[in-house]
């Protein structure tokens, strides 16, 4: 009995400090919004919290601004994890060939997750550049006429998108990769000796033996790129029009521009709600393409 | 199992491990080695593409870059990167301070997380499922939610502006995949050797310094190389934490250098900024892929 009394507290003592640090990271920032969200603190109350109940809550549900930043940061999450999703599965099958260099070649192609987000960010600005960056210099080079990637709302989203799918791609490529070498070369083996061709061994065997790969890389892709913020901080700073800005931005903007700290939170709360959201659709669409 | 000269590498060569490109039936291996070529080349040029542009950007005057691609026997310069390196604070400064942040964060994490990974390693039950499942919820969090939170630390605590103070946010957001990670690593080790160990008379401290440690080697490296990779990278908490200019790290001072009107547009500075920033992760990169590879891969397939 005080031996495991004493394995117990020999436990407690090798966990708490780490234990302790998680709380005050992760769990106190969430209880400190909930309350902040009830709070009106800004420079209307000499940046004071006073009680105000919901009211931020219902001013959330009304703003037309959170709800257009909610639509565009989704738009931007779904297109952006699906094309890493289709060009990481690209880019690991090709990786997982037999390939001189290919130590350098991975460690090359791993380049761009590697990179501070902020770094790159500003070099695809100046790709972007009208009329002076690389891709517009291809279109006049073949007559074209050449586009404002940045300055046009329809166009600026998907430059953000190109950067995004650019960074991330090579992780999801990388932790796919490490799907495909678990796959037993027997399997294979055994497909092609009933006259199976390759594209059969994608769908029958390749995607199948991947699914939890996949769930796992979506679901950290997605809860990242719901949070985008360094990219667009720096690639558009939420413009043109607010055409490029996500909820993180929306949310820093207004703690750190408009100094309304109460309301923030609650931006901050709703982001998250919107996390939980679609973190269980996506456990809801596993346990059904399980079943 | 992630080394690039893996001795057998499991469906390689076969008929069906080709990519989508190769795969059209009826290839010869002539046009399956073209296809393969292609699609490596074209990996590596989306790859490296923009990197090289910055590079090219940087060594061309402000006139040639405007000019277009006509003229490329002269414009070249290095003014671009005396700029920088001149500017106030200099550029390697930032640098200095991401390093500064970066090694003290991964210290402070692997400090904290190699004894709750050995303690939870050594438990199973109720205990070690929730916080598996604490862990991995936190390892997918997306921190950014945490910032205007943790400022409000700082600003009651007195943080701001204390380059060591910010690698405590930074461990903390550290932990759950290093200790992922560890815990992994720690029980795969044979439970008879630390039996063994204790019946030699070892004290908890000696099997972890002289055991236990020395064979999770390449588990702690791995651990450490990605902890590095998030603190040097981090952007919304440094840019909330520091605003004195000389304190800046490496990713707020991206940013305030594309803020400001100082650097003038054709981007030879800001390009010259881009290639400096990426050369330290591009050596880490090279010369450390192994280790680096091995922690991603075994966080995906671990956690």
């Amino acid at each position: 009995m005080s031996r495991t009394l004493r394995a117990n507290l020999v436990t407690l003592v090798l966990i708490a400090p780490a234990l302790l640090l998680l709380l005050a990271v992760f769990v106190w920032p969430m209880g400190y919004y909930g309350w902040l969200s009830l709070q009106a603190q800004s420079v209307f109350t000499g940046l004071e919290p006073v009680p105000v109940g919901l009211a931020n809550w219902q001013r959330l549900l009304g703003d037309a601004r959170f709800w257009q930043d909610a639509a565009q940061t989704l738009r931007f999450s779904g297109v952006s994890v699906g094309l890493e999703l289709l060009l990481g599965l690209a880019i690991a099958l090709v990786l997982h060939q037999r390939w001189p260099a290919r130590g350098v070649v991975r460690s090359l192609t791993l380049l761009p997750w590697a990179l501070p987000t902020t770094v790159m960010a500003l070099g695809w600005r100046w790709i972007f550049n009208d009329p002076n960056g690389p891709i517009n210099g291809l279109l006049q080079s073949v007559g074209l006429a050449t586009l404002p990637f940045l300055a046009s709302p329809q166009l600026a989203w998907i430059a953000a998108v190109v950067a995004d799918v650019w960074k991330t791609t090579p992780f999801v490529a990388l932790v796919l990769l490490a799907g495909l070498q678990m796959i037993p070369a027997d399997l294979y083996e055994a497909l092609a000796l009933e006259g199976g061709h390759s594209w059969q061994a994608l769908w029958r065997i390749t995607l199948p033996l991947l699914r939890p790969y996949i769930f796992l890389v979506l679901l950290f892709r997605l809860a990242q790129a719901l949070g985008v913020f360094d990219l667009i901080a720096v690639l558009t700073g939420g413009g043109p029009a607010g055409s490029t800005e996500s909820l993180a931005v929306y949310a820093y903007l207004n703690a750190m521009r408009f100094l309304d700290f109460g309301y923030s939170a609650t931006v901050m709360l709703g982001m998250f709600l919107l996390l939980l959201l679609s973190a269980l659709l996506l456990l809801l669409w596993r346990r059904a393409a399980e079943a | 199992m992630t080394s690039p000269s893996l001795p057998s590498d499991p469906i390689s060569g076969g008929p069906m491990s080709r990519g989508p490109k190769a795969s059209s039936a009826g290839s010869t291996p002539a046009s399956a080695l073209l296809g393969r070529i292609l699609a490596v080349g074209l990996l590596l040029f989306w790859s490296l593409g923009p990197m090289v542009w910055q590079l090219y950007t940087s060594l061309r005057t402000p006139e040639a870059l405007l000019a277009g691609w006509a003229g490329l026997a002269s414009g070249w310069t290095l003014a671009n990167y005396t700029q920088i390196l001149t500017g106030d604070p200099p550029f390697w400064r930032y640098l200095l301070n991401s390093f500064l942040v970066g090694g003290v964060s991964t210290l402070l994490t692997l400090l904290l997380a190699i004894p709750c990974a050995y303690g939870l390693a050594r438990r199973s039950g109720a205990l070690r499922l929730v916080m598996g499942g604490t862990l991995l919820a936190t390892a997918v969090f997306p921190y950014v939610l945490l910032f205007l939170a943790l400022l409000e630390v700082a600003r009651h605590f007195g943080l701001a502006n204390n380059l060591l103070a910010l690698c405590l946010p930074y461990a903390g957001l550290s932990l759950p995949l290093a200790v992922l990670l560890l815990q992994a690593a720690f029980a795969e080790l044979p439970p008879e050797l630390e039996e063994s160990a204790v019946l030699e008379g070892l004290s908890l401290l000696q099997r972890l310094r002289w055991i236990l440690l020395p064979l999770l080697g390449p588990a702690v490296f791995s651990t450490a190389l990605l902890v590095f990779l998030f603190s040097w990278n981090e952007f919304p908490i440094a840019l909330t934490w520091l605003s004195r200019s000389e304190l800046l790290t490496l990713a707020p001072a991206m940013a305030r250098i594309a803020g400001s009107s100082v650097y003038t547009v054709p981007y030879g500075a800001f390009a010259a900024a881009t290639v400096l920033g990426s050369v330290p992760l591009l050596l880490l990169l090279l010369v450390f892929q192994r280790p680096i590879v091995a922690g991603l891969t075994q966080g995906a397939i671990k956690g």
